[in-house]
């Protein structure tokens, strides 16, 4: 059973509100989906130079662990069920990152017979994030855009 | 034509004979065109004979001729299967190209009997341009989606496709649905001069 809107706005549900969201933000555990070349990009964000875990982001293997998908590359029709179900596996709350110009709206392949036009077309997108592909620097703001999203939601207060 | 291709061209000449259709050089290397009938045997030939000893298939892949030259320009069969052949022992190289008979259904013998690095690259040309390869254990798509219709590498297939995909919030599932954008196509403007470059452009542009 949800809570969501349940309660009114108060100092007891809004500093509730704030800390679930200090939780949320601080460790947002992405599943591991590189796709194409966006994902090389995605490691160098993960990687010592720029350096994801700082922020609370590890890379996990299994969906059942994570909060975040990053789409990062070319979605293709075969993939577009695999990367369904590996959305649907995820556990609330979740949210996916679109990475790169191919996520976004299928980019350079967009009029391709083989690829899908948008990862949006098969899962829920929270943030786009431009490029091609986009810097370490570009994903580390997406991220941290995503982060600014879930603190301006309220899960307990209305 | 350097003497070693002169060499091979003189041990081709003199182990085939009249197998040969058409024997030229391009590109640096020799062109071998057989008949449909005789491929598999040459291939076999190319492979044992001492003089030869092509013992390595690089690639095979599939070509499209119906807009060769322009559209209505090629006179010949539609679909060719042609292969890249490396003879290590020997030191050469040699590129054969088998037209499919019919056009309408096209059928080669497969050489997974000679050389078996070939079974990936025949289904990749049964994927994309339909050239099916009697004798070939394991003839499956390759690289496109699981239950896809068409061969896209033929001139025909439109570049955008017949169907696009998309989530279907009441079935829960992702499904095909007929394609919704009008493919586009655009031909690059080249702006150049005949002697840019000082480039003697010849018969192929």
């Amino acid at each position: 059973m949800s809570i969501e809107g349940v309660f009114k706005e108060g100092i007891v549900t809004t500093s509730l509100d704030s800390l679930i969201n200090w939780t949320r933000t601080g460790s947002m555990w992405p599943v591991t989906f590189g796709l194409a070349c966006c994902a090389i990009e995605m490691i160098h964000t993960g990687c010592a130079r720029y350096d994801l875990d700082r922020f609370g982001v590890m890379f996990r293997a299994s969906p059942r662990q994570s909060d975040v998908m990053i789409i990062a590359g070319t979605l293709t029709n075969k993939m577009a069920p695999v990367l369904r179900k590996v959305y649907d596996q995820i556990a609330d709350p979740k949210w996916v990152i679109s990475m790169g110009s191919c996520a976004n709206g299928g980019g350079y392949y967009h009029y391709a017979y083989s690829v899908v036009r948008g990862a949006d077309r098969i899962v829920p997108v929270d943030i786009y994030i431009p490029g091609c592909p986009p810097t370490p620097e570009a994903l580390l703001y997406g991220i941290f855009q995503l982060q600014g999203k879930i603190r301006r939601t309220c899960t307990i207060a209305r | 034509m350097s003497a070693k291709l002169e060499k091979l061209s003189q041990n081709l000449q003199s182990v085939l004979g009249d197998r040969i259709v058409s024997l030229v050089p391009a590109l640096n290397e020799l062109t071998l065109v057989v008949a449909a009938v005789d491929y598999l045997a040459v291939a076999k030939i190319l492979r044992d004979h001492r003089d030869l000893r092509f013992d390595q298939l690089i690639d095979l892949c599939g070509v499209d001729y119906s807009t060769y030259g322009g559209a209505g320009a090629w006179q010949g069969r539609r679909f060719a299967a042609v292969s890249q052949l490396l003879s290590v022992e020997m030191n050469w190289r040699l590129r054969l190209r088998v037209f499919a008979p019919d056009d309408d259904f096209p059928v080669v013998d497969s050489l997974i009997d000679v050389w078996n690095s070939v079974n990936w690259f025949e289904r990749e040309a049964f994927d994309l341009f339909g050239i099916m390869f009697s004798g070939h254990p394991d003839l499956r798509r390759i690289l496109t989606d699981y239950g896809f219709i068409g061969h896209p590498f033929r001139k025909d297939f439109p570049i955008s496709g017949y169907v696009e995909m998309q989530y279907d919030q009441e079935q829960k599932r992702v499904v095909y649905q007929p394609v919704t954008i009008a493919p586009r196509e655009i031909t690059p403007r080249i702006i150049r001069e005949e002697t840019f470059g000082s480039v003697k452009l010849n018969d192929h542009g």
